[in-house]
């Protein structure tokens, strides 16, 4: 990918200690402790925060503690929360939010994008717009939506009602079906908030296309969903692929939205029961039956799946750079 | 409370210096920071206590407030670090706060927790500091109160209230419907009647409210339960059993309010405080609670009229309530206590929470003049003189009228203690009642025969 | 029509220049073009409006009506009395003031340690090179892929008793200071820069002698304002906006540390709705205002951070 090149700042320049480095041992034990003292404060918060937990999360999903006493326990954890039918609705739940997540809150902010892209005027202003939500603290943003949201006296139901329109439970809907009711209720307050995210990165893209593309493809007589089709999705394959894959993992996630929505809870016959949501109910708050080993178990199953989508990302951002 | 500021200052100052040393400040600010709790030198000792009333229940934050000043007055080489927190335990970061030992010194648990806190060792054994010269009243504490901070013959805490619940109503809108607020429903079949009656007062009025969130709604469930005779658990603690007519017939009145009469709201997914707030509000008939909602949230939180409320015994299907679930609470003692923290906690919840005549909660004659509510039928802590002496002194203050409280008083319900595993027992009945209060098509038998497979599941689990 | 262009946003890194985008020019320029253009502008003014500035209307506004006519039904687009005692009651009740000093320490404290140690690291992962050194960053990217949030559970014990240490961090500022170090899109952002600060510049710095310490105090920081910008505001947004961690770390061990996301969630259950609204209208006020202040650096920073992560 040569011609992303000039997007990068120069970076191939020799390293600044390595033309004296050959002067001696002594100089290059001293230039591995000073840089070793760089790193350290770093290094031990990884250590401690990141790296550890993540071993012992392993370790711990293998792992039984009663009253105090640890022993392994083998597969048993696994084998417990792969019989928990509310594993299953969490994974589905969490499933149903990725996929709408993307469809709303992926698509929308594509075609936000290409349109603004498209203007002359108040550029500056909608961009502000579209971020402002992204800055409110999110608990701001969903209590609010759970004021709109209120089957009785929500602004929602208000306007449904104007509008001769049925009124709807919205995330207290009990409707079981896919598309449920309750997670779109969940993916459209989540969107609102975090899309002026994405499309600031898409509209960044949008900017990159070289104009003569565009001239190229009206030449051929294109029109202008040929050309969103050749040229714009061509060229901004790599960042829609690259924020595909971190909206993926971002959303796999979720947790405060639903929670805060929800009250704490899980929705309506379970409908809004996210993965990360279940980790907190097993590990906290089913109380003295709280158990840390099966979260782990969760948590071991949740890391496997982020990992591979994580590592597609990171795949696909190798091949830019 | 000057040293740990000064604490916090000599971090910040350490903190300027360079990048390895600032990771070891850090950490060592915030070993000093956790252990404030610690004894100093010189007899004076520190305990940290929860469960103190924040700022938005402002008289008995100031009471609060007084008390300890009060108390370390008396006590100059203790010093009470309150914590204010309201509700008192979220059951989710309790556990979170257990499982890393970080309580105060004396915490706060509901009767349900006991269990809890000692399979995750954090508990004192307080046995050898309480007789009746550390705690007078010892003796005149209920049994059953008692027995709910004790496994075998160690003592873990104190219990500082007692509760059954009851139904409170709203009197003013019992009249404005044509009803006799001195007669609350207690029949299942009485409160459907009453709740449409009252719903039919229309501007947003419902008749009738309840719980299905926070582990608040298989909390009630379980209480409603007791009223009619049956139990959550059976009597080993082995298994659920509560997948019965009786509770079936409970859920079946819950959805019929709902759903046919509409006599209840359709904001469900409610917890802990959101009635109370429609209460005060005037826009709610009844709900299910114990008395203390009225004079701990309704009236001085929420801003509600006293004299607009009064109480009737849990409905159930013959108009006696064959119980009701008691729950209280209790102070325990953290297992890193040293003897003294134990001696000046037990003293300090001694003349806070189990003197008639002192504290926020008994001190009848202050609350008096802080115009707040004196004279409810709770708690039910004490019996013998020490209940005589309460009786008298409550009677001495009483602003509220009694006999808005004398069907729940006369009904007299059988206490019937909390479920094993309860607060776990109580988040799986929520989503039941959730499901029953927002489907309309709830199936109420398939979700009771779940939700007992659910509970089987964590009893067995517990077990092990 | 060109002289619409004025209003295009500073990108200030020198964006390739705007040569032409999806619709040229010449065919908005046509009579058609332009009235269909007016129109289009129009409603994509008008609908983003609605849409984003709509709920912020309610959120300032619902917070001044009463209790009562805060659940009415039907809900009033304009309070028909304004209550503006309601944000008083809101910000004694609920705290507020408490909720964002907190919210403030923790962030900045944060932001404090994630610029000495991150810069730090970056520093030397880039420019000094030692030993292992590839290994460790390579160690650290891989933290990109697990989540913490995964990690929830294992952390919440680590931090309740650190390995090696057996210090308990919970209830202290440091639980949410010291995890925000271990975040390696900011090192990896830091540590990218600096790798294309020219050879030149360095090695003169290098020839007079200078540490690595005023190496990078004189030389590399002043010409990283940009990037220690978009590394800063990700690094205090994230605090900000978190909300499992400080429950736990922080709620759940006294809630008069809890932060303002945490505080205003956990009131909203006992406080009335309007209480709760004009609550949150006033936790969303400090980064709304610093938004707008920096929006010019905030979102070109965003967009190059981002496009080049």
């Amino acid at each position: 990918m040569a011609d992303v090149a000039t997007l990068r700042p120069a970076g191939r320049d020799p390293v600044l200690a390595r033309p004296r480095a050959g002067s001696g041992v002594a100089r290059k034990v001293r230039r591995n402790a000073s840089a070793h003292g760089f790193l350290i404060g770093a290094v031990l918060c990884f250590a401690f925060f990141s790296w550890y937990p993540m071993v012992r999360e392993i370790i711990m999903s293998f792992q039984r503690t009663s009253l105090g006493v640890t022993s392994w326990a083998g597969w048993a954890n696994y084998r417990r929360i792969f019989h928990d039918p509310t594993f299953w609705q969490a994974w589905r739940n969490t499933l149903e939010f990725t996929i709408l997540a993307l469809i709303i809150g992926y698509a929308v902010p594509f075609f936000v994008a290409i349109l603004l892209n498209e203007l002359r005027h108040a550029r500056g202003y909608l961009r502000v717009l579209v971020y402002l939500p992204v800055m409110l603290p999110p608990a701001s943003a969903l209590l609010l939506f759970a004021y709109f949201y209120d089957p009785a006296y929500g602004l929602f139901n208000s306007v449904l009602h104007t509008l001769h329109l049925p009124v709807s439970q919205w995330v207290q809907s009990p409707g079981t079906r896919w598309p449920t009711t309750a997670m779109i209720s969940v993916v459209i307050a989540a969107t609102w908030m975090n899309m002026g995210g994405a499309t600031l990165i898409y509209l960044a893209a949008l900017q990159n296309i070289p104009g003569e593309l565009y001239e190229a493809a009206e030449l051929d007589g294109a029109g202008l969903v040929r050309k969103v089709r050749h040229v714009t999705i061509p060229q901004t394959r790599l960042i829609l692929s690259m924020l595909l894959m971190l909206q993926i993992v971002a959303t796999m996630q979720m947790f405060v939205e639903a929670f805060i929505l929800t009250n704490g809870g899980a929705g309506v016959n379970g409908n809004t029961l996210s993965v990360v949501n279940l980790i907190y109910q097993y590990a906290f708050a089913l109380s003295g039956a709280s158990n840390y080993n099966s979260a782990s178990a969760l948590g071991v199953v949740l890391m496997l799946v982020l990992a591979v989508f994580s590592g597609a990302y990171l795949w696909l951002s190798r091949e830019r750079g | 409370m000057s040293r740990q500021l000064h604490r916090r200052a000599g971090c910040r100052a350490i903190a300027g210096s360079a990048a390895a040393a600032l990771l070891a400040a850090a950490v060592a600010c915030s070993s000093s920071g956790n252990s404030a709790a610690a004894p100093n030198s010189g007899g004076h000792v520190t305990i940290s206590v929860d469960c103190a009333p924040p700022a938005s229940s402002p008289q008995q934050h100031k009471e609060w407030n007084e008390d300890v000043a009060l108390f370390e007055k008396a006590n100059p080489n203790i010093t009470v670090d309150s914590i204010y927190t309201s509700p008192c335990e979220v059951p989710a970061t309790f556990t979170a706060m257990l499982r890393a030992g970080t309580e105060p010194s004396v915490f706060y648990t509901y009767f349900t927790d006991r269990n809890q806190v000692l399979d995750a060792g954090q508990a004192a054994d307080i046995t050898p500091y309480v007789n009746t010269r550390t705690v007078p009243m010892l003796h005149d504490i209920v049994p059953s109160a008692m027995a709910a901070v004790t496994a075998g013959s160690t003592i873990y805490g104190l219990p500082t209230s007692n509760y059954t619940q009851g139904l409170i109503i709203n009197r003013k809108l019992f009249l404005q419907a044509g009803l006799n607020p001195d007669s609350p429903p207690t029949t299942w079949a009485r409160v459907e009647a009453d709740a449409k009656a009252i719903t039919r007062l229309g501007h947003g009025i419902y008749g009738y409210g309840d719980y299905s969130a926070g582990n608040n709604g298989g909390w009630h469930f379980s209480s409603e339960l007791d009223a009619m005779g049956g139990h959550m658990i059976n009597s080993a603690g082995t298994s659920a059993s509560f997948d019965t007519p009786q509770a079936a017939q409970i859920l079946q009145a819950l959805h019929t309010m709902r759903f046919v009469d509409h006599s209840m709201s359709p904001t469900q997914q409610l917890q802990w405080g959101a009635l109370q707030k429609q209460m005060a509000a005037g826009k709610l008939g009844m709900y299910i609670a114990a008395p203390d909602d009225i004079y701990n949230v309704i009236v001085p939180q929420d801003g509600g009229n006293i004299g607009d409320y009064g109480m009737g015994p849990l409905p159930s299907a013959t108009g006696t309530p064959a119980g009701s679930l008691s729950g209280g609470n209790d102070y325990m003692f953290a297992k890193r206590d040293t003897p003294a923290q134990i001696e000046a906690g037990i003293k300090w919840v001694v003349f806070e929470s189990l003197t008639p005549g002192q504290g926020v909660y008994f001190n009848f004659a202050r609350q008096k003049a802080d115009g707040f509510p004196v004279g409810f039928p709770e708690p039910q802590l004490f019996d013998g003189a020490t209940q005589a002496t309460y009786t008298r002194l409550m009677d001495a203050s009483a602003t509220v009228n009694p006999s808005y409280y004398s069907a729940f008083s006369n009904a007299r319900e059988t206490p019937m203690g909390e479920p094993a595993d309860a607060q776990a027992v109580y988040k799986t009945l929520d989503p039941v009642m959730l499901s029953v209060l927002t489907d309309p098509n709830a199936n109420i038998s398939q979700l009771l025969s779940a939700a007992s497979s659910q509970v089987n599941q964590i009893l067995a689990n517990s077990g092990g | 029509m060109s002289a619409g262009r004025g209003s295009r946003p500073g990108g200030g890194r020198g964006a390739p220049a705007r040569s032409r985008t999806l619709i040229s020019d010449a065919q908005l320029n046509r009579a058609r073009g332009r009235l269909v253009y007016r129109v289009v502008l129009t409603l994509v003014i008008v609908v983003f409006t609605l849409v984003f500035i709509g709920p912020l209307y309610f959120l300032f506004t619902d917070g001044l009506k009463s209790t009562q006519e805060a659940v009415q039904v039907p809900p009033t687009l304009v309070p028909h009395h304004v209550h503006p005692g309601t944000y008083l009651d809101a910000w004694r009740r609920v705290g507020v003031g408490r909720l964002l000093v907190n919210t403030l320490y923790y962030a900045f404290g944060a932001l404090l340690f994630q610029l000495v140690f991150d810069v730090a690291a970056a520093y030397a992962l880039s420019r000094l090179r030692p030993v292992l050194g590839n290994v460790i960053f390579a160690m650290m990217l891989a933290t990109l892929m697990i989540p913490s949030t995964v990690l929830v559970v294992p952390q919440y014990i680590t931090v309740s008793s650190l390995p090696v240490l057996h210090l308990n961090l919970i209830g202290t500022p440091e639980a949410i200071w010291l995890p925000s170090v271990a975040n390696a899109f900011s090192i990896f952002l830091l540590k990218r820069f600096f790798d294309s600060i020219p050879g030149e510049l360095l090695a003169a710095a290098a020839i007079d002698g200078a540490s690595p310490l005023r190496t990078l105090r004189s030389v590399v920081l002043p010409v990283s304002r940009p990037i220690i910008g978009v590394v800063a505001i990700f690094g205090l947004v994230a605090v900000w906006k978190d909300f499992l961690w400080p429950l736990l770390v922080e709620y759940g061990y006294n809630p008069s540390r809890e932060t303002l996301n945490v505080g205003i969630y956990e009131a909203a259950a006992t406080t009335p709705q309007n209480l709760v609204i004009a609550a949150s209208a006033m936790a969303a006020v400090p980064t709304l205002v610093f938004f707008l202040i920096f929006q010019r650096n905030i979102l070109s920073g965003l967009t190059a951070g981002s496009l080049k992560g």
